[in-house]
């Protein structure tokens, strides 16, 4: 007898032929996920188990974040010979809970003398004669214990819900463009965990941010490299454009104008690493550079699709996904992100494509493009 | 690279590095240990206790080592408030007091006290006839930081104690003197200090060690218990490196005579080449002025955000704060500047350069070449 973990997963029970390609994928994450606890991870009858960690929490707090997983319980493996060990160990698992409880069966094995009602009926009852202050209630119970009869006997109670999704990797690579602000983490998250794998790209505006505005992308970086992996963050020195847009363009464009840039020059890098669209965190009608038109304008100067899962999100639902993911306290420090420097005191809301076109002419895009490139720092996080 | 942040803390001096090390590979034993290494280890530690007492006109006995500044700046205020009893009674501190005193005093209100706020004039300096309206009979502690941490006014500390006692010859009166000890003098005797609180690493010592001063019969409720070290007001176990390192850094600087003067001559010559750009304005006393701490230098350039210029500044190899750094993070304006009549795009615009015993003219000199670079460049792309 002895201690694993039941991981259960969700979506990719739907895939057909190309099941065996996603399940492997899930299970390498799982074991990349659980290689600082050393755990052992095996796959058997839709199921994977971990076993022999050095830390169950940490195990199951790294396997839940696993893309792909649903839900993740501590179980007791045992032989299942004796079906009066099977029900005293879970009259034991009980001894603590208190309310209503029910019984849940499963066998796959069929060769297993007691079918699964029947299996249900009798470890219930014993549960009642030995753990008396617990009652049943088959509709509504406060727990549920599971008894699964596999090659071996498997009993859990407690259950972890996981992000779910599409194991990592599974769906290919975009870019993301991370500010240091509350939505970007969220888009990032939302699109990898369908599997996508990220890149990130971040302006930095030196000296209108500071060494520690990059420090907290770096770390928003990091918090999403637990649920995605490693990436690599692309940090681009941004001043140099800003100041030419602001001393050349027409002042209620130059955001947009900023904003186009900023998609150029991530299109480019996105290529670079291998990369097929782009995430950014922008939500309809949040700021003046996020109006429809507004949107229109920026994503004509890319090819390649512009994914922004937050578009429809209110504030305080992005907040609440930024809680839940752990990127809201590094969102929230204060440090400023994209300079109010350069902000313009009236910004439009309802640009016309060829205006900004035009406003726009007066800049050597091409140089300008170059330069940054050219001066961009990659770091390597997670 | 220039550090030009002194006032946030110091490069330790190498002999304090070299006392501390000793500390730590040989004489490690427990100050409180009955056997020889550890008495040795106490009888140094007393021999620290007196080279601090005498720079304070204090005694040995009276220096309770602690964990810092703000330790012992809580120990102070919390400490004597728990021993009050009555009704009616008041504590006063300056506007201008860091958050280890201006949060902490907030705190006595639960214990029925009031809380009352001097204020200062439009030169950072508390207004001592507005003291003189806002301190009465009933006033049990007044509160006053040394120097300035943000603006380096040094607070008339003697008058405000004088005038104190005129009103409750009673009257505790504590100092906050972080950002003074051995740059500012102080004589708690003469000058009617009864609490003072210093840091290490701000006088070239180590981070984590600092002293609260107590004048003999000053009683104190402990704020932590447990061992019963420092007579039962700090409990403990000692931190003989940090406090042995302390001793050294005092002992360095009590050695080096002419130190304020070396100081105020580095801030003159740099503040000579910065009031000749364009938009410089001092924030706080004159730099020559009496009343102006030889070593911090508050400094506003007209039309550049005070951060914008500290990140440009880095890039060329300077290291300044924008207001004081504890505060800096929370990127509020700063409540002293605020005091003093700024309006929110001057306290904005703000600057802290402060100095140390590290520092040398010709750093003064390129300092303020790159500030005069920076500024020009800055100011070519203001909001318009």
């Amino acid at each position: 007898m002895r201690e694993v973990l039941l991981v259960r997963y969700g979506e990719v029970f739907l895939k057909g032929q190309n099941r065996p390609f996603f399940l492997r994928k899930l299970v390498d994450h799982v074991k990349e996920a659980v290689q600082e606890v050393h755990g052992h991870v095996w796959l058997s009858e839709g199921r994977i188990y971990v076993s022999d960690y050095t830390d169950q929490d940490e195990a199951i707090r790294r396997v839940s974040r696993v893309f792909g997983v649903h839900s993740v319980s501590p179980a007791i493996e045992m032989e299942k010979d004796s079906f009066e060990a099977i029900c005293a160990q879970a009259a034991k698992m009980m001894e603590k809970k208190t309310g209503t409880f029910k019984v849940l069966a499963k066998r796959s094995d069929k060769q297993y003398p007691m079918d699964s009602p029947t299996i249900m009926r009798e470890a219930g009852g014993y549960i009642l004669d030995h753990v008396p202050h617990l009652s049943v209630d088959v509709n509504h119970p406060d727990h549920e214990i599971t008894i699964e009869i596999r090659k071996l006997a498997y009993l859990s109670v407690d259950r972890t819900m996981a992000v779910s999704g599409m194991p990592m990797g599974t769906n290919g690579k975009a870019c993301l463009l991370l500010s240091g602000g509350i939505d970007s983490p969220v888009a990032g998250f939302m699109i990898a965990k369908r599997g996508v794998e990220l890149c990130c790209v971040h302006y930095h505006s030196f000296p209108y941010t500071s060494e520690r505005a990059k420090e907290k992308v770096l770390e928003l970086a990091r918090i999403l490299s637990e649920y995605c992996g490693k990436m690599r963050v692309y940090i681009v020195p941004f001043t140099e454009i800003q100041m030419q847009i602001h001393e050349k363009c027409p002042e209620n464009f130059t955001t947009l104008i900023m904003r186009r840039y900023m998609m150029r020059i991530a299109e480019i890098l996105a290529k670079k690493d291998g990369a097929q669209a782009l995430i950014t965190g922008e939500s309809i009608g949040q700021v003046a550079s996020q109006t429809m038109e507004a949107l229109g304008c920026t994503d004509e100067v890319v090819s390649m699709p512009v994914f922004r899962p937050c578009v429809g999100m209110d504030k305080s639902e992005i907040i609440e996904r930024a809680e839940k993911i752990g990127t809201m306290e590094t969102s929230s420090l204060p440090y400023e992100d994209c300079c109010t420097v350069f902000t313009p005191k009236h910004p439009a809301t309802h640009p016309r494509k060829e205006l900004v076109r035009r406003a726009e002419e007066k800049l050597d895009t091409q140089a300008l493009i170059d330069a940054a490139i050219e001066g961009t720092e990659i770091v390597e996080v997670g | 690279m220039i550090y030009l942040d002194n006032s946030a803390t110091t490069r330790p001096f190498d002999s304090v590095i070299d006392a501390m090390d000793v500390c730590m590979r040989e004489t490690y034993f427990n100050p409180s240990a009955a056997y020889k290494p550890a008495v040795d280890v106490d009888r140094e530690m007393r021999a620290c206790r007196r080279l601090i007492a005498a720079q304070l006109g204090a005694q040995e006995d009276e220096i309770l080592f602690t964990s810092g500044g703000t330790e012992s700046d809580n120990l102070a205020i919390l400490g004597y408030a728990e021993t009050l009893h009555g009704s009616g009674l008041n504590f006063v501190c300056s506007a201008i007091e860091h958050p280890a005193v201006s949060e902490t005093i907030r705190r006595v209100e639960k214990l029925g006290i009031e809380v009352r706020v001097l204020p200062i004039d439009r030169r950072g300096v508390v207004d001592l006839q507005a003291a003189g309206e806002i301190i009465d009979e009933n006033t049990a502690l007044v509160s006053c930081m040394q120097v300035s941490n943000e603006t380096g006014a040094i607070q008339p500390i003697e008058a405000l104690s004088a005038l104190a006692h005129g009103k409750n010859p009673k009257v505790r009166v504590h100092v906050d003197g972080v950002q003074g000890f051995m740059r500012v003098p102080m004589h708690m005797g003469r000058m009617g200090v009864d609490m003072y609180a210093l840091s290490g690493h701000k006088i070239h010592g180590p981070k984590g060690v600092g002293v609260l001063a107590v004048r003999k019969g000053v009683r104190l409720v402990p704020q932590t218990t447990g061992g019963g070290q420092e007579k039962n007001l700090r409990s403990g176990t000692y931190n003989a490196p940090a406090i042995l390192g302390l001793g050294r850094a005092v002992a360095q600087m009590a050695e080096n005579g002419d130190r304020m003067e070396q100081l105020r001559a580095m801030k003159l010559r740099l503040w000579q080449r910065l009031s000749a750009i364009d938009g410089v304005r001092v924030n706080g006393p004159a730099p020559e002025d009496a009343d102006s701490a030889p070593h911090i230098l508050s400094v506003s350039f007209d039309g550049v955000r005070g951060e914008v210029m500290r990140n440009a500044l880095e890039g060329a190899g300077v290291l300044v704060s924008t207001g004081s750094a504890c505060a800096s993070h929370k990127q509020k304006v700063s409540a002293t500047l605020r005091a003093m009549g700024l309006t929110g795009e001057q306290a904005d615009g703000t600057v802290r350069i402060s100095l140390g015993l590290f520092n040398t003219m010709d750093e003064m000199d390129e300092a303020a070449a790159q500030m005069e670079k920076t500024a020009a460049l800055l100011a070519r792309y203001r909001r318009r």
